[in-house]
């Protein structure tokens, strides 16, 4: 306890070995977990994840000494971050299933953001993040089969849909309460996937098929990809192309975080009354809350229709939407990197969890809610602003 | 003859049946204390709520410095100059207290979502601006307030999360500052270091006016220039307390209500 009093000497090196080794064990650890197949191995490996959550709420001065290297240190860990991200798959003993599973935690990585923009920063409920998603994946679906329009020129076209969706999904609640707010985003999700399941041009139940894979400089991403003589699985091209998703995603939303926008959102998640009266139009940052949820969730359906090459309204259900939000819950609203963790555990889980079959949702409910005993606010909770320092 | 600021003529609003304010005129000077008091449920937290836009009077008119502002939106509002706080205080809890003044110098500040992601060191050096005059105004306002500046504002003293919100209204830079009992809640020694801040607070901004909400007897009797008694949505009285005090109405509205409910209580 002393020790914990006296003022922490500056340890420069102390900070960067943090900083590294909890980046590459957690990497290596994400390794273990991704490309585990004996159910004892992948318990192991929670419980593992269960007791480090312990210490990290026993133990509150190790998580600041952790959150302090990171912040000092912020340069050195985004690099090793990247570079780990770009290490990653030629560690992954060439398994196309588990670099799948990596394309797939990613996208959803971006979705969770997405919707933390909303859920977390401004406390709106919105239940039509899947929606986004799959109106995102038709648009740019769409425009390649019908218009052979490419990938690159499809991503922000999509996204550009979406975000008008977004915008008129935003505009009943300039008129209607929290409460209510949650029942049209329920019905627009709803509305959306009748849509999709009854026009023609989306195919109807059946969806579209024969979405071509994107090219880059005459490289096709369903072939493989091959770096300095090693040959990655196809699905390497779209774990790339994902990690640059998530990259933007995370400026995207950290820029908005620490800038008058983030305020202004949490400002009217505390009181939005109180939030009025300080000058905040608090419907237009609600829509806008909406229109920037709905444009990243667009990049990310337009990604995900061109890597599995067929999408169907099944892909774009309620439950998706569920599914985000609850990352974003048990992830830490308002953080951005617990709603990542969020994001790739809740993706793995039910993945890891097939060797108990029929029980496999009700473990999955249940290591959820064990995780959010341990960590009642979410794996990493929402953290005050620092300024200048 | 200072100018008026603020003016309210016939004031009336109406909950369904209930009137809770009834044909009230007033009217505040450029640098002038207003206090308003009355009992409980009298009308005065409704006046400030037309005031500041979340209540649209169902007749009357508010005008500031000339111009109509009854039925302009609460945001709108605050961007032409009237600043308010809360009888129960409405802090933004899960942010810092330097958070919480930085939000109210929201309509000083332009930056939007295309300029913080596309733009972002112009919006950091607006953002920075915000917060450099924000760590001024608390250091102004209260020195302890300042020394915790990083904490959650929900973690403050009752006293110091009255003074926050004053800052926090004042860093709108507003014409009018509207306050609702802010000494609720507080000791007689709290009220006194309060009193001398609201103090400091006008002699640095000679053109402010201020309307005070006050239970506290020895607060309406030493800070404000001129006091209005509300009862039952009704304007009693209009003057300065030693005179206002000892009108019958005013004393019978007071001591009655008092003595029946503590004979209920
Ligand atoms: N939004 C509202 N809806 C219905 N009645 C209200 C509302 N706001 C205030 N009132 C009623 O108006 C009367 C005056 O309330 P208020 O202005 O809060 O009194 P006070 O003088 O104690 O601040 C009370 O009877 C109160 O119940
Ligand atoms: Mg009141």
């Amino acid at each position: 306890m002393a020790h914990a009093s006296a003022p922490p000497p500056a340890r420069p090196l102390g900070g960067l070995l943090i900083v590294a080794l909890v980046e590459i064990v957690g990497a290596a650890a994400l390794r273990e977990f991704l490309l585990a197949e004996d159910w004892r191995w992948v318990l192991v490996l929670l419980a593992a994840f269960g007791a480090v959550l312990v210490a990290l709420e026993r133990r509150p001065a190790l998580e600041a000494r952790i959150a302090e290297a990171f912040a000092r240190h912020r340069r050195a860990a985004t690099l090793l971050g990247i570079a780990i991200a770009l290490v990653f798959p030629f560690v992954l003993e060439k398994s196309s299933y588990a670099l799948h599973l990596c394309v797939i935690a990613q996208l959803y990585a971006v979705l969770a953001l997405a919707l933390n923009f909303q859920l977390g920063s401004a406390n709106i409920p919105n239940f039509a993040t899947g929606a986004s998603y799959g109106i995102g994946a038709y648009a740019s679906a769409l425009l390649a089969l019908n218009f052979e329009v490419s990938f690159w020129l499809a991503l922000p076209a999509a996204a550009v849909v979406a975000t008008i969706f977004g915008f008129l999904l935003g505009l009943p609640s300039m008129r209607t309460k929290d409460s209510y707010l949650a029942l049209v985003t329920i019905a627009f999700g709803v509305v959306i996937h009748q849509l999709l399941n009854n026009l023609e041009v989306t195919g109807g139940p059946n969806g579209l098929v024969g979405i071509p894979a994107p090219e880059l400089f005459g490289h096709s991403f369903a072939s493989p990809l091959a770096v300095l003589g090693y040959e990655l699985p196809s699905q390497a091209n779209f774990y790339y192309l994902s990690a640059v998703l998530v990259l933007i995603a995370i400026v995207f939303a950290g820029r908005l975080h620490d800038s008058r926008v983030g305020l202004a959102w949490n400002a009217l998640r505390a009181d939005e009354l109180a939030a009025r009266c300080q000058g905040i139009n608090t419907t237009w940052y609600k829509v806008l809350a909406f229109a920037v949820d709905a444009f990243l969730a667009g990049f990310a359906g337009t990604v995900y229709a061109f890597y599995v090459g067929f999408i169907s309204p099944d892909n774009f259900t309620f439950l998706v939407s569920v599914t985000i939000m609850t990352m974003v819950i048990a992830g830490g609203m308002d953080n951005i990197l617990g709603v990542i963790v969020g994001a790739v555990l809740l993706t793995l889980l039910p993945e890891k969890l097939r060797a108990f079959s029929d029980y496999r949702i009700l473990f999955f409910g249940v290591t959820v809610i064990a995780f959010l005993m341990i960590r009642p606010q979410g794996i990493f909770p929402q953290r005050l602003r620092r300024y200048g320092g | 003859m200072a100018p008026i600021v603020l003016e309210g003529e016939s004031l009336t609003q109406r909950f369904g049946g209930l009137v809770a304010m009834a044909e009230v005129d007033f009217h505040l000077k450029r640098g002038e204390i207003l206090g308003i008091i009355g009992p409980n449920g009298a009308g005065k937290s409704t006046l400030l709520n037309i005031i500041s836009g979340i209540y649209v009077p169902s007749s009357g008119e508010v005008r500031l410095e000339g111009r109509r502002i009854n039925g302009v939106a609460p945001h709108q509002i605050v961007k032409r100059g009237i600043a308010r706080t809360f009888q129960s205080s409405r802090l933004f809890g899960d942010l810092s207290v330097l958070d919480n003044v930085i939000i109210g110098r929201h309509i000083h500040t332009r930056s939007g979502v295309l300029d913080a992601i596309f733009r972002r060191r112009r919006a950091e050096a607006e953002l920075a601006e915000a917060a450099a005059h924000a760590e001024g105004l608390l250091k102004a306002v209260s020195r302890g307030l300042y020394d915790q500046r990083h904490r959650a504002a929900a973690e403050l003293p009752q006293a110091d999360r009255r003074r926050l919100e004053i800052a926090r209204a004042l860093a709108s830079d507003p014409k009018v500052l509207l306050l609702d009992e802010p000494s609720s809640g507080m000791d007689d020694a709290d009220t006194d270091a309060l009193m001398d801040d609201i103090r400091a607070v006008c002699a640095a901004r000679p053109d402010l006016s201020l309307m005070i909400i006050e239970h506290d007897m020895r607060l309406v009797a030493a800070l404000p220039h001129r006091v209005i008694v509300l009862d039952y949505g009704q304007k009693l009285a209009d003057g300065p307390f030693e005179e206002v005090r000892l009108i019958p109405r005013v004393q019978e509205a007071y001591l009655g209500r008092r003595g029946a409910s503590h004979a209920q209580g």
